[in-house]
């Protein structure tokens, strides 16, 4: 895969981390209400203590950090690449407990959450680390 | 001047370390998150009602005049915060402005997704509403909402705020909350729910006379909603 294709695709995945992100924050903001057009979830994990770090919700959180990485995949320099590798490892982790806090301690799936942590957050670490070698 | 991306690619030490800091960091705001999440900050109770439902006429679920052409759908569930922050900003308004006028009546449909006590809240709500006293009754819960599913919903707490509630039995709210009316309550406003696909708490639906209830946006402000009335109203 070339580079400009890896690059095209990590700034689609980051565009759409930065919708789902940006969903939840308004939602989050104007009402606590989310559409949940799977499962059901969603309202309890919005409404759960693990929502928020420190009274800032995680979705901001989320969308603060995708923007910065849409930012480095304009930018593509190769310290903005480096950079754009470890913020997705952080987002990477940071998704995967977010993952383990709803199936073991919420025990409900938002379904913009699992779409962020299971599919957007691991897609990023690997474009963006595969990146690193071009 | 040289292109930004003909810079050296930083070298396999550089790049361990700057994935080293990412785990670090990652791993210490996993510990922040955990340390710090929110969990307080919508839980001091509310000491007084919000609104003065007394000589509005009550049956059931329902809150204001059988007369009412417009119908006010609430689902909610009684551990939900947004539905605290309803019906203690929104509410108090709608019944002023609505209810007590006899224009609009309102019907409460209760949901228990988050946990046992929004079971448990339920029911004794539910239970209030075979003395016709449901409003007042969760009203008083949600200003004494609890941590979710941290126990709060206790026959104390619910018989405490039932002897503020005129004309409310605390005792037969007590024994009516496991009878099996409210078993078929509670299944009615589930099934309810799921025709109409709510998705979250709480959701508005406005019915005006018998035509199917139409929901609002999720996340209404004060005044779509009141719009939104008056709409229904002028129909």
């Amino acid at each position: 895969m070339s580079d400009r294709t890896l690059r095209v695709l990590a700034a689609g995945v980051a565009a759409a981390g930065v919708g789902v992100a940006g969903y939840l924050t308004w939602a989050h903001y104007g009402s606590g209400s989310v559409v949940c057009p799977v499962g059901g979830g969603c309202e309890t994990v919005q409404e759960s203590e693990y929502a928020e770090v420190a009274g800032v919700p995680v979705a901001l959180l989320g969308l603060g950090a995708y923007v910065v990485l849409l930012a480095l995949i304009v930018w593509d320099a190769p310290i903005a690449r480096l950079a754009a590798a470890a913020l997705s490892l952080i987002g990477l982790v940071f998704s995967t407990y977010l993952l383990v806090v709803q199936a073991s301690v919420i025990e409900a799936f938002c379904i913009w959450c699992l779409a962020n942590d299971v599919v957007i957050a691991p897609a990023l670490a690997v474009v963006t680390s595969l990146r690193l070698r071009s | 001047m040289a292109d930004a991306r003909q810079q050296r690619r930083p070298s396999g030490l550089v790049v361990a370390l700057a994935f080293a800091i990412a785990v670090g960091t990652a791993i210490a705001l996993v510990v922040l998150a955990v340390a710090l999440r929110t969990s307080d900050d919508t839980t001091a109770p509310t000491p007084t009602p919000v609104v003065d439902l007394t000589g509005i006429p009550q049956a059931g679920l329902v809150l204001g005049s059988p007369e009412a052409r417009v119908t006010l759908i609430e689902y909610a569930d009684l551990q939900c915060p947004a539905c605290r922050v309803y019906t203690e900003s929104y509410f108090p308004e709608i019944v002023e402005r609505y209810v007590r006028p006899g224009r609009v009546k309102t019907e409460f449909r209760g949901l228990a997704f988050i946990g046992p006590d929004s079971e448990t809240a339920l029911r004794y709500v539910l239970a209030a509403s075979l003395q016709n006293r449901l409003w007042q009754l969760q009203e008083a819960l949600y200003r004494n909402q609890g941590d979710e599913n941290s126990g709060w919903v206790t026959e104390e707490l619910v018989r405490r705020l039932a002897a503020e509630i005129p004309g409310l039995d605390a005792d037969r709210v007590v024994t009516d909350a496991g009878s099996n009316e409210v078993d078929a309550l509670v299944a009615q406003a589930a099934a309810q729910a799921d025709a109409a696909e709510v998705g979250g708490t709480p959701t508005l639906a406005i019915q005006v006379g018998d035509a199917d209830p139409f929901s609002l946006q999720p996340g209404i402000g004060l005044s779509d909603l009141t719009a939104a009335l008056d709409d229904a109203l002028g129909s």
